[in-house]
């Protein structure tokens, strides 16, 4: 098993490097031209500019080879490169907005994954019951109704008629005491810094912006989960040795939650994967709505932009991540089924 | 329980509850005005910036030598010159190529510098040594020194082309010939313009930050040109993240930077030591936040005094609690469809077979005049403003929008009469297209509505002319639309253009003249065309003189040309707006800062 | 187990039932569209006509029974036409693309060893570019289109089913009755089909017909960013992404636009839900526990 995982992290760089150079021919495929859009993003701003000279400067016109070496050494050096849709170094640009996504995703985890944990145990033991029928068309509806109706209804009410819920991160106030040189940011995740400055409001006020887009993106996943857990414990629940646990005489809760659910959680793990990707990767649409400036609102305005350093920074961000998390899910297969030999 | 504690209870509860009147006051934040804005701020760099979103921080910042009296942009008013130059107070002489501002003394920079003659010079020195790729010191370089850009001047006067190669001793030659068209005088600053020109004005008015004055020791502090007359090579038209004020500010407008959130806010203080009375609002805040529904959320709780909204939306505002949309102002932009006479046909999806077979078009498809009359002929004009603009808004009638010199509203324009339009498509070619036909592919920019029914139009009436007609709409992503243009590759697209100074010469320029911005994806056979009828040389006329009337007649006359000609489609002037809170008072509306404000005289009440 | 008793079951369960109503009413909406909904331009029947200029979306009347979106579009053109584009885009998304994730994967947890780990850090690979990103651009180097955008969710659709199938076959392949055939002597091509595919398939057919449903998602996903398919295109995600800045009603009015979000929204939700259902059933149906 160690020699699995070592293997499998030693081969990392080298997957990130082939990723890269995906991502980068593809962008490559497009004239200089084209890739010009990342620096001229309005007809307005050809009024006074040479093209050519913009080209010149930016080597678009360079070989593919020499444009991703310049790219590549600048990673070896430390220096990720210039994100020109967001104005700063690639770097920075990612560290500033991981907070907000990592913010939102590690408080939607847990609600979401045990809340459908629960959900699909629920409807499973209630197999073809009234039950069942209701959270499954339920959780159907959650999942394919679109994101950014729920969210923008959610906003409606709980904002524009209740005023609970405000869009953004903070307030304006609390934003201006973030922002002071008082309040010391070790992290940006502000209910961690609230809480280490000893500010309570801000810590109230971060929890405040956190709960509409958190449930809007609960109600998504609940569905996912619900559905995958709901599935797989009925397939478990047929199983020989859940008969034999039966006759034996076992009572019924633990013959579900002891034996099932443990069983049941490998499909689970494999879709958890899946979700937590999705989460660190940010939800655009729920950034967008909510005004939550994360990776995710960041990384498709630099595709749509051609900006490639952000483009590319990102592909190594998100599949170092993925990787990892693929490595785990692996990992925790063969330790709820030892059966499966890791080779 | 006894008399006296009920009494105290009651006095108390009664106290605490007068402590609650002040929580449910009328106006939120009476001192501080939220925006809620769309896009993002480039630079603050004043002399470099050259977009919407910055312009408006830059005009809070900055200061200019004069600036428009309220908004109104016919009238100049001082600002860190004491009086406006005219020729009547004798500060405009020499045949108007010299130029007075007496300089306000007293003013103060943010970071504690005071303002002199030598500040003045040195912005704009620095400025026109900067002159940035894609910026605007081409709106000075022409008035003041008759050329393009420093390149020009370059080339004129040591043969270099690129102005980062030149050496200290070609540095200085070139440094002679911008130093000598400024002068400093005792308590005045003087230009010295080559020949009269009337757009100088205009140029340099405060809303244009090219006219931005800073602080001449803290720029050079701060790493911008050392004042030296050797290292032009070394700070001509830098990278942008290399710019040390990309995110620095200092100037003596009535606000001042406080932190710069990129792409998320920005929060702007008051400048309490501000040369006129300080501002009423302590605090500005513009939040970019780029779904409409989620602004007009905050805008309906209060939460923001004013949100950016696309015009297409203006249905779902009106009867809003306490919100108020201020429309019909004018707004100086022309909308219309560029035609390419030109057209590159190799490896192009859109001319199809390229050749006048009846399956696509030939290269010089609109280069015929009677295929661009019958075009003009074909668009619902009065569809495309009572529907598409719900009525805000009008025809175009050409270049030149209202209220500019040229601009009348009798002027001859084109309707939709689809008789003429087959008229002229009968007549083009010889005849052979009505016989044979066309396909073309009309392309526009994704995500724009607008520019995508004004091609669905056109395709719905001239489809129904002649069932050999075939007009193709097709969508394509910015980088796609961009790399056409430049290629030369597009055949027709919808396109605008808003106003960076006021004046007629503004638009002209871009429109007509073959060497303007569009003039120049108008194809070899346009550029020909101009130049051969006259038309660069009459665009030009129009700045060679400053005698009103007789500019008058000239842009009445390049008007009637893009009419006689139908060199394009002229398709609309929209009108601005804003949407605001009622609470809002103070505000006017300046049509070159357009979607800015202005926040000096803003303050916000229930009255 | 035979097909007619597979369909037998399918109808007799009530769930699935419902579910197959469903389906073949959608089925017969897309099949009998042209006569539904009549094309205004014969040559481009999925391009939905739009009934005006304005911006404004117009309630349902008797003219346009389900009302016209943003920019005049009729809704129920949209509607009808739309469920002919949710089926091509299932089908075809789905089909081509558990295919291409059966055939990596099988081979590669059959085979194992250094084929396996080098199909899977391929794999790898194409998982690790954030799809969105690629997405759009791919888009923006195929251009605007359907076609393209089934080409994109293909390219970076398949890897799920691949690790899905690769992970049954290690499981099933300790099974005894793989290791009894082996024994046997029976060729590892007869192995691999016979045994592995047959029996590890369900778990697919399972996801496979959520993915169905998934598929019109993410291209509604897509079409919010701009980069679905063309702007007129009928289809569900378009039309509901239309609804977007209207939403939230206007003139103090929150649902004077509601047809614009529930109507697409019902048929979306509509489709999903019946191949859940059908999935489920077949879930029910296929267990080989209950033969």
């Amino acid at each position: 098993m160690i020699s699995y995982i070592v293997r499998r992290i030693l081969i990392l760089p080298i997957i990130l490097i082939g990723v890269t150079l995906l991502v980068f021919s593809m962008i490559m495929m497009l004239g200089p031209y084209q890739r010009l859009s990342t620096y001229i993003t309005d007809p307005s701003q050809l009024k006074s500019v040479d093209v050519d000279v913009l080209v010149a400067r930016h080597g678009l016109n360079d070989p593919w080879y020499q444009q991703y070496g310049r790219w590549i050494s600048g990673v070896a050096r430390g220096d990720l490169g210039w994100s020109e849709s967001a104005g700063d170094p690639v770097a920075e640009a990612f560290l500033s907005r991981f907070p907000a996504t990592a913010e939102l995703g590690l408080f939607a985890l847990l609600p979401v994954v045990l809340g459908g944990i629960i959900l699909g145990v629920f409807a499973s033991v209630h197999h073809n019951d009234f039950w069942d029928h209701v959270s499954r068309v339920l959780a159907i509806i959650g999942w394919s109704v679109p994101t950014f109706v729920f969210g923008l209804v959610m906003l409606m009410i709980f904002y524009g008629h209740l005023g609970w819920f405000p869009p953004s991160r903070l307030d304006s106030w609390a934003a201006d005491i973030v922002n002071s040189s008082g309040f010391i940011n070790y992290t940006n995740f502000f209910v961690l810094d609230g809480l280490l400055n000893g500010n309570l409001a801000i810590v109230g006020n971060a929890i405040r912006h956190l709960i509409a887009p958190v449930i809007t993106i609960s109600i998504l996943w609940w569905a996912f989960i619900m559905r995958i857990t709901r599935s797989s414990m009925l397939e478990i629940l047929r199983k020989d040795y859940i008969r034999t646990a039966r006759a034996k005489g076992v009572t019924e809760n633990i013959v579900v939650y002891k034996h099932a659910v443990r069983n049941a959680l490998i499909p689970v793990v494999t879709v958890a994967g899946r979700m937590v990707l999705g989460l660190l990767g940010g939800l655009v649409i729920v950034e967008t709505i909510f005004n939550i400036e994360g990776l995710g609102q960041f990384m498709a305005h630099a595709a749509q932009q051609l900006d490639y350093p952000a483009v590319l920074g990102g592909t190594l961000y998100f599949g170092f991540l993925l990787i990892l998390i693929n490595l785990c899910v692996d990992v925790s297969y063969a330790v709820i089924d030892p059966r499966i030999r890791l080779e | 329980m006894k008399r006296s504690s009920i009494l105290i209870l009651v006095l108390s509860m009664v106290f605490v509850l007068s402590l609650t009147v002040g929580a449910f006051a009328q106006v939120n934040n009476p001192t501080t005005f939220t925006k809620v804005n769309m896009g993002t701020i480039d630079s603050l760099d004043p002399h470099y910036q050259y977009d919407n979103a910055s312009s408006e921080i830059y005009a809070n910042i900055y200061e200019n030598l004069i600036m428009f009296d309220d908004g109104d942009v016919t009238q100049y008013e001082p600002m860190l010159a004491t009086k406006v130059p005219t020729l009547d107070n004798g500060l405009v002489k020499d045949n108007q190529t010299t130029y007075v501002f007496p300089i306000r003394e007293g003013v103060k920079f943010h970071e504690g510098g005071t303002l002199t003659p030598e500040d003045v010079k040195y912005s704009f020195m620095r400025g026109l040594i900067h002159d940035r790729n894609g910026g605007p010191w081409w709106m000075l370089y022409g008035p003041l020194f008759d050329a393009g850009g420093l390149s020009d001047i370059t080339v004129d006067v040591v043969g270099v082309e690129d102005p980062s190669q030149l050496t200290p001793e070609q540095s200085r030659e070139v440094f002679e010939v911008l130093d000598s068209a400024i002068e400093v005088e005792g308590n005045n600053v003087i230009f010295h313009l080559p020949k009269p020109n009337p757009t100088f004005m205009s140029v340099v008015v405060h809303d244009n930050g090219l006219g931005a004055i800073m602080d001449k020791e803290w720029s050079i502090e701060q790493g911008l040109w050392d004042g030296s007359p050797e290292t032009i090579a070394e700070y001509y038209d830098p990278d942008k993240e290399e710019i040390p004020i990309h995110e620095k500010t200092n100037g003596t407008g009535p606000f001042m930077l406080n932190t710069w959130e990129k792409g998320k806010r920005i929060a702007l203080d008051r400048f309490n030591d501000y040369w006129r009375e300080p501002a009423q609002l302590e605090r500005v805040i513009i939040n970019y936040i780029d779904e409409w529904s989620t602004r007009k959320l905050m805008l309906q709780r209060g939460d923001a005094d004013v949100a950016y909204m696309d015009k297409q939306y203006q249905s779902q505002v009106e009867n809003l609690e306490g919100v108020e949309l201020v429309t019909g102002l004018p707004n100086l932009y022309t909308g219309y469809g560029l035609m390419n006479w030109s057209i590159a046909t190799k490896g192009n999806p859109d001319v199809h077979s390229g050749e006048l077979d009846g399956k696509g078009i030939p290269s010089d498809f609109f280069n015929d005049i009677h295929v661009r009359k019958a075009f003009n002929y074909s668009m619902n004009y009065e569809a495309f403003i009572n529907d598409v603009m719900a009525g805000d808004g009008k025809q175009a009638r050409g270049p030149i929008p209202e209220p500019f010199l040229g601009w009348s509203e009798d002027s001859a324009v084109y309707t939709m009469d689809l008789a003429k339009a087959e008229e002229e498509f009968k007549k083009a070619f010889d005849g052979e297209l009505w016989d044979k036909g066309f396909e073309i592919t009309i392309l526009y920019n994704t995500g724009n509505s607008m520019r995508k029914t004004a091609t669905d139009m056109l395709k719905f009436n001239i489809e129904s002319i002649n069932s050999k007609f075939k007009i193709n709409t097709r969508g394509i992503q910015w980088s796609s639309y961009l790399d056409r243009m430049i290629q030369g590759k597009f055949t027709l697209g919808f396109i605008g253009w808003g106003a960076d100074y006021a004046d007629p010469h503004n638009f002209t320029v871009p429109f007509m003249r073959s060497d303007g911005t569009f003039g120049n994806f108008k194809g070899e056979n346009y550029k020909t065309w101009a130049i051969d009828n006259g038309i660069d040389e009459l665009v030009n006329s129009g700045v060679e003189t400053t005698d009103r009337e007789e500019r008058l007649e000239i842009y009445k006359e390049i008007q009637h040309v893009a009419y006689e000609y139908a060199t394009d489609l002229y398709l609309y002037q929209p009108t601005a707006h804003i949407l605001k809170r009622e609470w809002v008072k103070g505000w006017y509306y300046d049509p070159i800062l357009h979607d800015g404000i202005y926040y000096y005289p803003i303050y916000k009440s229930a009255e | 187990m035979e097909w007619q008793e597979v369909a037998l079951r399918l109808f007799k369960n009530k769930i699935s039932l419902v579910g197959l109503i469903l389906v073949i009413s959608f089925g017969l909406i897309a099949i009998f569209a042209p006569w539904i909904a009549p094309p205004a331009d014969p040559s481009e029947p999925y391009m939905v006509p739009r009934a005006g200029w304005g911006f404004e979306p117009k309630p349902p009347s008797a003219e346009h029974i389900f009302g016209t979106a943003e920019g005049q579009y009729d809704i129920f053109y949209g509607i009808i036409w739309g469920t002919r584009t949710a089926f091509r885009i299932g089908f075809i998304i789905v089909g081509v693309s558990t295919l291409i994730g059966i055939l990596i994967g099988t081979l590669a947890g059959y085979y194992g060893g250094w084929f396996d780990e080098i199909v899977m850090r391929i794999t790898d690979i194409f998982m690790a570019i954030p799809f969105l990103i690629a997405a759009i651009v791919l888009t923006t180097i195929l251009g605007q289109g359907l076609r393209n955008v089934m080409i994109a969710l293909i390219t970076f659709g398949w890897m799920n089913t691949a690790r899905l199938m690769r992970s049954q076959v290690l499981s099933v392949k300790e099974e005894e009755f793989v290791i009894a055939a082996d024994a046997l002597g029976a060729g590892d091509v007869r192995i691999i089909f016979k045994h592995v595919i047959l029996n590890t398939i369900f778990p697919l057919v399972i996801e496979a017909s959520m993915r169905m449903g998934s598929m019109v998602i993410t291209a509604s996903t897509l079409s919010f960013l701009g980069i679905g398919a063309p702007e007129g295109y009928a289809d569900w995600g378009q039309m509901i992404s239309f609804a977007r800045n209207w939403i939230l009603g206007g003139q103090g009015n929150a649902i004077r636009y509601w047809f614009t979000v529930v109507i697409p929204g019902t048929a979306i939700t509509l489709f999903c839900l019946s191949w859940n259902l059908i999935g489920d059933a077949f879930r029910d149906i296929l267990d080989p526990k209950l033969q």
